[in-house]
Protein backbone atom coordinates (compact mmCIF):
# COMPACT_ATOMS: atom_id res chain seq x y z
CA UNK A 1 0.00 0.00 0.00
CA UNK A 2 1.26 3.28 -0.73
CA UNK A 3 0.87 6.90 1.69
CA UNK A 4 -0.50 9.81 0.67
CA UNK A 5 3.25 11.83 0.24
CA UNK A 6 4.80 8.87 -1.87
CA UNK A 7 1.66 9.43 -4.17
CA UNK A 8 2.11 13.15 -4.15
CA UNK A 9 5.56 12.51 -5.01
CA UNK A 10 4.71 10.26 -8.07
CA UNK A 11 2.14 12.44 -9.29
CA UNK A 12 4.63 15.75 -9.35
CA UNK A 13 7.19 13.36 -11.06
CA UNK A 14 4.32 12.34 -13.80
CA UNK A 15 2.93 15.78 -14.17
CA UNK A 16 6.52 17.08 -14.65
CA UNK A 17 7.63 14.80 -17.58
CA UNK A 18 4.16 15.67 -18.95
CA UNK A 19 5.25 19.11 -18.90
CA UNK A 20 8.36 18.16 -20.06
CA UNK A 21 6.36 16.35 -23.17
CA UNK A 22 4.12 19.56 -23.81
CA UNK A 23 6.22 22.53 -23.87
CA UNK A 24 7.79 23.87 -27.00
CA UNK A 25 10.59 25.81 -25.79
CA UNK A 26 13.56 23.50 -25.35
CA UNK A 27 14.56 25.47 -22.39
CA UNK A 28 10.97 25.20 -21.08
CA UNK A 29 11.21 21.27 -21.27
CA UNK A 30 14.73 21.42 -19.73
CA UNK A 31 13.51 23.10 -16.54
CA UNK A 32 10.49 20.96 -16.12
CA UNK A 33 13.08 18.25 -16.43
CA UNK A 34 15.30 18.93 -13.97
CA UNK A 35 12.29 19.70 -11.36
CA UNK A 36 11.30 16.12 -12.52
CA UNK A 37 14.51 14.69 -11.26
CA UNK A 38 14.32 16.50 -8.19
CA UNK A 39 11.14 14.67 -7.59
CA UNK A 40 12.45 11.47 -8.29
CA UNK A 41 15.35 11.63 -6.44
CA UNK A 42 12.86 12.64 -3.12
CA UNK A 43 11.22 9.28 -4.71
CA UNK A 44 14.50 7.12 -3.81
CA UNK A 45 15.30 8.10 -0.81
CA UNK A 46 11.16 7.29 0.28
CA UNK A 47 12.07 3.66 -1.01
CA UNK A 48 14.90 3.45 1.14
CA UNK A 49 17.80 3.98 -1.47
CA UNK A 50 19.65 6.82 -0.27
CA UNK A 51 22.52 5.85 -2.85
CA UNK A 52 20.16 6.27 -5.68
CA UNK A 53 18.71 9.50 -4.54
CA UNK A 54 22.06 11.13 -3.89
CA UNK A 55 23.41 10.16 -6.89
CA UNK A 56 20.39 11.05 -9.01
CA UNK A 57 19.90 14.56 -7.26
CA UNK A 58 24.08 14.92 -8.09
CA UNK A 59 24.17 13.29 -11.46
CA UNK A 60 20.16 13.97 -12.91
CA UNK A 61 19.19 17.00 -11.50
CA UNK A 62 23.14 18.63 -11.82
CA UNK A 63 25.07 17.30 -14.09
CA UNK A 64 22.68 16.20 -17.05
CA UNK A 65 20.62 19.79 -16.61
CA UNK A 66 23.71 21.29 -17.25
CA UNK A 67 24.63 19.70 -20.17
CA UNK A 68 21.69 20.19 -21.38
CA UNK A 69 21.72 24.14 -20.68
CA UNK A 70 24.91 23.72 -22.50
CA UNK A 71 23.66 22.43 -25.50
CA UNK A 72 21.27 25.23 -26.48
CA UNK A 73 23.65 27.79 -25.25
CA UNK A 74 25.74 26.26 -28.22
CA UNK A 75 22.57 25.36 -29.97
CA UNK A 76 19.03 27.47 -31.18
CA UNK A 77 16.00 27.24 -29.34
CA UNK A 78 12.71 26.61 -31.44
CA UNK A 79 11.59 29.66 -33.17
CA UNK A 80 7.90 30.50 -32.79
CA UNK A 81 5.68 32.04 -30.39
CA UNK A 82 3.48 28.89 -29.99
CA UNK A 83 3.87 27.37 -25.74
CA UNK A 84 3.13 23.96 -25.96
CA UNK A 85 3.71 21.36 -28.62
CA UNK A 86 1.27 20.03 -31.07
CA UNK A 87 -0.03 16.79 -30.57
CA UNK A 88 1.20 13.93 -32.54
CA UNK A 89 -1.35 11.07 -33.60
CA UNK A 90 0.90 8.66 -34.64
CA UNK A 91 3.29 9.16 -31.64
CA UNK A 92 0.59 9.06 -29.31
CA UNK A 93 -0.80 6.01 -30.44
CA UNK A 94 2.84 4.28 -30.08
CA UNK A 95 2.68 5.39 -26.11
CA UNK A 96 -0.71 4.44 -25.74
CA UNK A 97 0.18 0.85 -27.35
CA UNK A 98 3.49 0.44 -25.04
CA UNK A 99 1.21 1.80 -21.61
CA UNK A 100 -1.71 -0.59 -22.45
CA UNK A 101 0.37 -3.56 -23.34
CA UNK A 102 2.45 -3.16 -20.24
CA UNK A 103 -0.56 -2.37 -17.83
CA UNK A 104 -1.82 -5.29 -18.89
CA UNK A 105 1.00 -7.14 -17.08
CA UNK A 106 0.32 -5.11 -13.59
CA UNK A 107 -1.39 -7.87 -12.36
CA UNK A 108 0.69 -10.23 -12.28
CA UNK A 109 3.81 -8.42 -10.73
CA UNK A 110 3.93 -8.79 -7.12
CA UNK A 111 2.43 -5.50 -4.86
CA UNK A 112 5.19 -2.97 -4.27
CA UNK A 113 6.77 -3.44 -0.41
CA UNK A 114 5.49 -6.90 -0.23
CA UNK A 115 8.16 -9.35 1.52
CA UNK A 116 7.19 -11.98 -0.50
CA UNK A 117 8.42 -10.76 -3.43
CA UNK A 118 10.98 -12.79 -5.48
CA UNK A 119 13.65 -9.51 -4.70
CA UNK A 120 13.10 -9.36 -1.02
CA UNK A 121 13.35 -13.62 -0.90
CA UNK A 122 16.21 -13.97 -3.38
CA UNK A 123 19.00 -15.94 -1.71
CA UNK A 124 21.28 -13.12 -3.20
CA UNK A 125 19.66 -11.15 -1.55
CA UNK A 126 20.07 -12.82 1.71
CA UNK A 127 23.56 -13.38 1.37
CA UNK A 128 24.53 -9.72 0.36
CA UNK A 129 23.07 -8.76 3.54
CA UNK A 130 24.32 -11.32 5.61
CA UNK A 131 27.59 -11.42 4.51
CA UNK A 132 29.07 -8.05 3.57
CA UNK A 133 29.95 -6.69 6.56
CA UNK A 134 32.53 -9.46 7.87
CA UNK A 135 33.54 -10.13 4.14
CA UNK A 136 34.15 -6.45 3.21
CA UNK A 137 33.85 -4.58 6.43
CA UNK A 138 32.25 -1.81 4.80
CA UNK A 139 28.77 -0.92 6.68
CA UNK A 140 26.63 0.59 3.64
CA UNK A 141 25.68 -2.89 1.38
CA UNK A 142 25.39 -0.89 -1.56
CA UNK A 143 29.08 0.35 -1.18
CA UNK A 144 29.98 -3.22 -0.45
CA UNK A 145 28.40 -4.62 -3.87
CA UNK A 146 29.09 -1.65 -5.76
CA UNK A 147 33.07 -1.66 -5.11
CA UNK A 148 33.99 -5.39 -3.83
CA UNK A 149 31.35 -8.09 -5.10
CA UNK A 150 30.29 -6.57 -8.27
CA UNK A 151 33.92 -4.52 -8.89
CA UNK A 152 34.12 -5.69 -12.36
CA UNK A 153 30.72 -4.09 -13.35
CA UNK A 154 32.43 -0.83 -12.01
CA UNK A 155 35.20 -1.12 -13.78
CA UNK A 156 32.89 -1.63 -16.61
CA UNK A 157 30.54 1.47 -15.93
CA UNK A 158 34.56 2.99 -15.84
CA UNK A 159 35.33 1.97 -19.21
CA UNK A 160 31.88 3.46 -20.72
CA UNK A 161 32.78 6.70 -18.95
CA UNK A 162 36.06 7.05 -20.63
CA UNK A 163 34.26 5.69 -23.84
CA UNK A 164 32.01 8.73 -23.58
CA UNK A 165 34.70 11.02 -22.78
CA UNK A 166 37.10 9.84 -26.03
CA UNK A 167 34.28 9.90 -27.64
CA UNK A 168 33.09 13.44 -27.03
CA UNK A 169 36.66 14.69 -27.71
CA UNK A 170 36.62 12.56 -31.74
CA UNK A 171 33.30 14.98 -31.99
CA UNK A 172 34.05 18.37 -30.70
CA UNK A 173 37.56 18.35 -31.14
CA UNK A 174 37.30 20.79 -33.44
CA UNK A 175 35.23 23.02 -31.74
CA UNK A 176 37.03 22.75 -28.23
CA UNK A 177 40.38 22.70 -29.30
CA UNK A 178 39.82 25.81 -31.78
CA UNK B 1 -2.25 -13.16 -8.55
CA UNK B 2 -5.57 -14.55 -8.90
CA UNK B 3 -6.20 -12.44 -5.51
CA UNK B 4 -5.24 -8.94 -6.89
CA UNK B 5 -7.66 -9.47 -10.00
CA UNK B 6 -10.12 -10.54 -7.72
CA UNK B 7 -9.25 -7.30 -5.87
CA UNK B 8 -10.21 -4.97 -8.50
CA UNK B 9 -8.69 -2.23 -10.65
CA UNK B 10 -8.78 0.34 -7.81
CA UNK B 11 -7.16 -2.04 -4.95
CA UNK B 12 -4.60 -2.90 -7.95
CA UNK B 13 -3.50 0.24 -8.43
CA UNK B 14 -3.03 1.00 -4.85
CA UNK B 15 -1.13 -1.63 -4.32
CA UNK B 16 1.50 -1.02 -7.47
CA UNK B 17 1.05 2.65 -8.11
CA UNK B 18 4.92 2.89 -8.31
CA UNK B 19 4.91 0.10 -11.15
CA UNK B 20 1.69 1.89 -13.06
CA UNK B 21 4.08 5.27 -12.48
CA UNK B 22 6.60 3.47 -14.61
CA UNK B 23 4.78 2.25 -17.49
CA UNK B 24 3.33 6.02 -17.55
CA UNK B 25 6.89 7.41 -18.13
CA UNK B 26 7.79 5.07 -20.66
CA UNK B 27 4.93 6.23 -22.46
CA UNK B 28 5.38 10.30 -22.01
CA UNK B 29 9.50 9.33 -22.93
CA UNK B 30 8.60 6.87 -25.79
CA UNK B 31 5.92 9.53 -27.16
CA UNK B 32 8.78 12.69 -26.47
CA UNK B 33 11.51 10.65 -28.75
CA UNK B 34 8.99 10.19 -31.51
CA UNK B 35 6.87 12.78 -31.74
CA UNK B 36 9.07 15.59 -30.80
CA UNK B 37 10.90 17.27 -33.90
CA UNK B 38 13.79 18.55 -32.07
CA UNK B 39 16.74 17.00 -30.89
CA UNK B 40 17.44 18.04 -27.55
CA UNK B 41 13.95 16.98 -26.27
CA UNK B 42 14.11 13.62 -28.09
CA UNK B 43 17.32 13.30 -25.42
CA UNK B 44 14.97 14.44 -22.53
CA UNK B 45 12.73 11.71 -23.69
CA UNK B 46 15.27 8.99 -24.02
CA UNK B 47 16.10 10.40 -20.18
CA UNK B 48 12.68 9.95 -18.79
CA UNK B 49 12.36 6.70 -20.69
CA UNK B 50 15.19 5.59 -18.63
CA UNK B 51 14.65 7.00 -15.37
CA UNK B 52 11.36 5.40 -15.70
CA UNK B 53 12.79 1.59 -15.78
CA UNK B 54 14.98 2.78 -12.72
CA UNK B 55 11.55 2.99 -11.29
CA UNK B 56 10.97 -0.18 -11.68
CA UNK B 57 14.11 -1.65 -10.12
CA UNK B 58 13.88 0.77 -7.02
CA UNK B 59 10.27 -0.43 -6.15
CA UNK B 60 10.52 -3.90 -7.34
CA UNK B 61 13.97 -3.69 -4.30
CA UNK B 62 11.35 -1.93 -1.42
CA UNK B 63 10.27 -4.14 1.72
CA UNK B 64 7.51 -2.29 3.59
CA UNK B 65 8.89 -1.11 7.36
CA UNK B 66 12.67 -1.90 5.89
CA UNK B 67 15.86 0.07 6.38
CA UNK B 68 18.26 1.22 3.82
CA UNK B 69 21.03 -1.85 3.88
CA UNK B 70 23.44 0.06 6.41
CA UNK B 71 24.27 -3.52 7.47
CA UNK B 72 26.92 -2.60 10.57
CA UNK B 73 27.44 -5.50 13.40
CA UNK B 74 24.26 -3.27 15.53
CA UNK B 75 22.17 -3.01 12.94
CA UNK B 76 18.92 -5.27 13.09
CA UNK B 77 16.89 -6.29 9.40
CA UNK B 78 14.94 -6.28 8.09
CA UNK B 79 16.65 -4.18 4.79
CA UNK B 80 15.84 -3.61 1.18
CA UNK B 81 17.75 -5.50 -1.57
CA UNK B 82 20.88 -3.50 -2.35
CA UNK B 83 21.37 -5.17 -5.82
CA UNK B 84 19.05 -3.53 -7.58
CA UNK B 85 20.15 -0.16 -5.92
CA UNK B 86 23.66 -1.29 -7.10
CA UNK B 87 22.31 -1.54 -10.92
CA UNK B 88 20.75 1.43 -10.85
CA UNK B 89 23.64 3.45 -9.92
CA UNK B 90 25.78 2.02 -12.39
CA UNK B 91 22.53 2.74 -15.08
CA UNK B 92 23.01 6.18 -14.11
CA UNK B 93 26.41 6.91 -14.39
CA UNK B 94 26.45 5.40 -17.81
CA UNK B 95 22.99 7.20 -18.64
CA UNK B 96 24.71 10.33 -18.24
CA UNK B 97 27.73 9.00 -20.38
CA UNK B 98 25.16 8.64 -23.32
CA UNK B 99 23.89 11.79 -22.59
CA UNK B 100 26.81 13.54 -22.88
CA UNK B 101 27.90 12.18 -26.12
CA UNK B 102 24.14 12.40 -27.66
CA UNK B 103 24.18 16.04 -26.61
CA UNK B 104 27.64 16.41 -28.17
CA UNK B 105 26.64 14.79 -31.58
CA UNK B 106 23.69 17.43 -31.55
CA UNK B 107 26.11 20.25 -31.57
CA UNK B 108 27.98 18.78 -33.97
CA UNK B 109 24.99 18.50 -36.04
CA UNK B 110 24.19 21.36 -35.56
CA UNK B 111 27.71 23.15 -36.70
CA UNK B 112 27.29 21.31 -39.75
CA UNK B 113 23.65 21.62 -40.76
CA UNK B 114 22.35 24.58 -38.87
CA UNK B 115 19.41 23.34 -37.49
CA UNK B 116 18.23 20.80 -34.67
CA UNK B 117 14.92 19.94 -36.51
CA UNK B 118 14.92 15.81 -37.12
CA UNK B 119 12.31 16.92 -40.89
CA UNK B 120 14.58 19.67 -41.62
CA UNK B 121 17.96 17.87 -41.03
CA UNK B 122 16.23 14.76 -43.59
CA UNK B 123 15.72 17.39 -46.13
CA UNK B 124 19.05 18.84 -46.05
CA UNK B 125 20.66 15.69 -45.79
CA UNK B 126 18.72 14.37 -49.24
CA UNK B 127 19.87 17.63 -50.93
CA UNK B 128 23.39 16.85 -50.21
Amino acid sequence: MIDVVSLALLGLVIACALATAVLRDVLAAIIAFAAYSLGIAMIWVLLQAPDVGLTEAAVGAGVTTVLFLLTIAKTVRPPGDAIFESVDPKGLLVAVLIVGVLASTLGALPPVGSAETPVAQSQVTDYYLENAYEQTHVKNAVTAVLAAYRGFDTMGEAVVVFAAGVGLLVVLGREVFA
Amino acid sequence: MIDALAAGPVDLLATRSYYAGTFLLLGIGAYVMIASPNLVKKVIGMNIFQTGIFLFFIASAYVDGAQNPIVGPKATGPFVSPLPHVLILTAIVVGVSLTAVALGLIVRIYNEYGTLEADVLQEVRSDD
